[in-house]
């Protein structure tokens, strides 16, 4: 059997670091982008079977527009897209201590920084069942 | 698949969408330092800071206060003879440092930001009574009563607004920032 | 009559009411309807884009939607908000993502922006709409005698839009003469005048007013003409703290340049709203 490839895009170097050892500790083959363009083309041309999506990077709040831009494309919207993000910290001056909106987000699931190692590698581990069951169907 | 980005990278990731060209195409040649009306009052000229990026000299770059003090004025930007956006970088870097808090505390410029996209995000107008306070705290007696002073007579002429204005329809409005920043709002 | 969608600004709501009102009066007598747009909303000024670019785009987009909805090309009188109406319009005809990601914002006040309109400073409605021949032809009240610094400052010229002529730009001297005055040679006329860090950095600012300050008067101007709420202020309002904060003796009288254009027509102070200064205008106007 292959190994599973999930893509990374995130601008946070030393994060990165973290998550990518995490996942690649439990065997899977993780790539990554630093900056939504890269990702982008980097998804359409890789074959992935999960990505994880920050948010705030490049000129502002991307993920979101990235999120919106993969689940358009028919070719990728069945790719499952967890994102992780810091952006209550990173500009929680706009909206002190209110939670992120869900409606606004095309994204299966979403988690906050920082995330423990655990529940992280039982969420893909979720994610990824469920696209497998969806796509038998 | 891509290393590890050093500093550098990392604020070229942030200008992955600038329409000039990268920092490392910087021949240090000092055009920007010598256009710059504000070079005098920041620790570092423009040209060094863009020098320290490209030598990852992270800590020493977020410390100081140069882009802080970049009044948005487009001449380095113009007279670049590699093309780079100056003005656009300083932007970038600004925006490092307020997502990541690593902005100095006596500066005044981050916390006047915020202020004044809060206040644009809650009424759709700004206000120049709310923003006050984000620059008097670092203001000595004297400048505030010269502040005060010329909003008397502001006031007095008709030109300062007792009342924040407001957009008609802000529910709508609110809707539309919460489809780019998803985050508030929620039942 | 050509007709513009007309986007204020929050400065022109009252700190820059006179502006508001010159600019409107002024554009009439010349055949120009400058109709205010509906329920428009701050465009951002700088700071949303120490934030996130996207949402500032956003904000811009609102007002230009609202514009092209009326099917009218968008004027705006502040540097600033030009700019940033300016660069937001072509961002977006350039970047079908960037479009797109925006208007499913916009649909959350039921608005669309197709990228059909332009974007405009005042001072370009009444240098290339209406014309420098077509003014002076209408001008009932030269001003002679009156030496005018013709402050350009930053953002109508930079960045870059099209072509135009950076360090040398000659229409606002052209537009000054056409009223009868003369356009002393003002070499810091291109100098920022500090923007936002008149509260932001404070003594940085001061200093670029005070230097402007002196190379007006060393131009040997009775009155500077400003295009930009922001460097009206700076200029004007503050010159009390220059004064205070350096041993300068400045009493330089800043005004827009639709208040002397209006005065060069034949409107009346008042209408202009001259008489609303802090460092009054009257004595050298005659």
């Amino acid at each position: 059997m292959t190994q599973t490839k999930l893509l990374i895009i995130d601008d946070d170097p030393d994060y990165v670091d973290g998550i990518k050892s995490i996942l690649e500790k439990a065997d899977y083959s993780v790539d990554v982008a630093y900056n939504p363009k890269d990702g982008f083309k980097a998804l359409e041309s890789g074959n992935y079977d999960l990505l994880l999506l920050d948010i705030m990077m490049g000129r502002g709040a991307e993920g979101v527009m990235v999120a919106r831009k993969i689940n358009k494309d028919p070719k990728l919207r069945n790719i499952p897209v967890l994102i992780i993000t810091g952006i209550r910290e990173q500009i929680a001056f706009l909206f002190p201590g209110q939670p992120v909106h869900p409606r606004f987000l095309p994204t299966d699931e979403l988690l906050e920084k920082p995330v423990d190692p655990k529940f992280l590698l039982e969420k893909v581990a979720a994610l990824l069942e469920e696209a497998k069951a969806k796509k038998a169907e | 698949m891509a290393a590890k980005p050093t500093f550098s990278q990392e604020i070229s990731n942030l200008l992955y969408a600038s329409h000039g060209n990268p920092l490392k195409t910087c021949i240090q040649c000092g055009t920007c330092s010598g256009t710059c009306p504000v070079a005098e009052f920041m620790d570092q000229t423009p040209r060094r800071l863009i020098g320290m990026i490209n030598a990852d000299l992270k800590e020493d770059v977020l410390k100081c206060n140069t882009y802080w003090f970049c009044a948005s004025c487009f001449h380095c930007t113009v007279r670049c003879p590699a093309g780079i956006d100056i003005a656009d970088a300083m932007y970038a870097v600004k925006r490092y440092s307020i997502w990541h808090k690593t902005y100095s505390e006596d500066l005044v410029g981050p916390t006047f930001s915020e202020t004044f996209v809060k206040t644009i995000a809650r009424s759709g107008r700004s206000y120049e009574p709310i923003l006050a306070p984000t620059y008097m705290f670092s203001m000595g007696i004297k400048e505030v009563l010269q502040e005060a002073y010329m909003a008397t007579q502001m006031m007095l002429k008709g030109r300062m607004p007792v009342l924040p204005a407001k957009i008609k329809r802000l529910d709508n409005f609110k809707e539309m920032i919460r489809r780019i920043i998803p985050v508030g709002g929620a039942e | 009559m050509k007709k513009f969608a007309y986007f204020p600004g929050c400065s022109l709501d009252k700190i820059a009411l006179s502006y508001n009102h010159s600019s409107v009066d002024t554009a009439k007598l010349l055949g120009v309807e400058l109709q205010e747009l509906d329920d428009w909303n701050c465009c951002g000024a700088t700071t949303y884009f120490h934030v996130d670019q996207l949402l500032a785009y956003t904000l811009v987009a609102r007002n230009l939607a609202q514009a092209e909805k009326a099917g009218l090309d968008l004027v705006a009188p502040c540097s600033a908000c030009y700019k940033n109406a300016y660069f937001t319009n072509k961002y977006i005809k350039e970047d079908p993502d960037l479009a797109e990601h925006i208007n499913f914002a916009l649909e959350g006040d039921d608005l669309q922006f197709n990228g059909k309109i332009n974007v405009h400073h005042i001072i370009e409605i009444f240098v290339n709409e209406v014309g420098v021949e077509e003014i002076k032809a209408k001008v009932t009240n030269p001003l002679e005698g009156l030496k005018v610094a013709p402050y350009y400052g930053c953002q109508i010229v930079r960045p870059r839009k099209d072509g135009e002529n950076l360090e040398n730009p000659h229409f606002f001297e052209e537009l000054v003469e056409a009223m009868g005055a003369e356009a002393v040679d003002f070499p810091y006329r291109l100098r920022c005048c500090g923007g936002s860090l008149i509260m932001t950095s404070r003594h940085a600012a001061l200093d670029m007013v005070r230097k402007l300050l002196q190379n007006a008067v060393d131009s040997g101007a009775d009155v500077i003409a400003t295009a930009c709420p922001l460097c009206q202020v700076n200029l004007e309002c503050y010159q009390l703290q220059v004064n205070d904060e350096f041993g300068t003796t400045f009493k330089m009288p800043v005004m827009y340049f639709t208040q002397l254009l209006g005065l060069s027509l034949g409107l009346s102070k008042k209408k202009l709203g001259i008489g609303s200064e802090l460092v009054s205008a009257v004595p050298v106007l005659k």
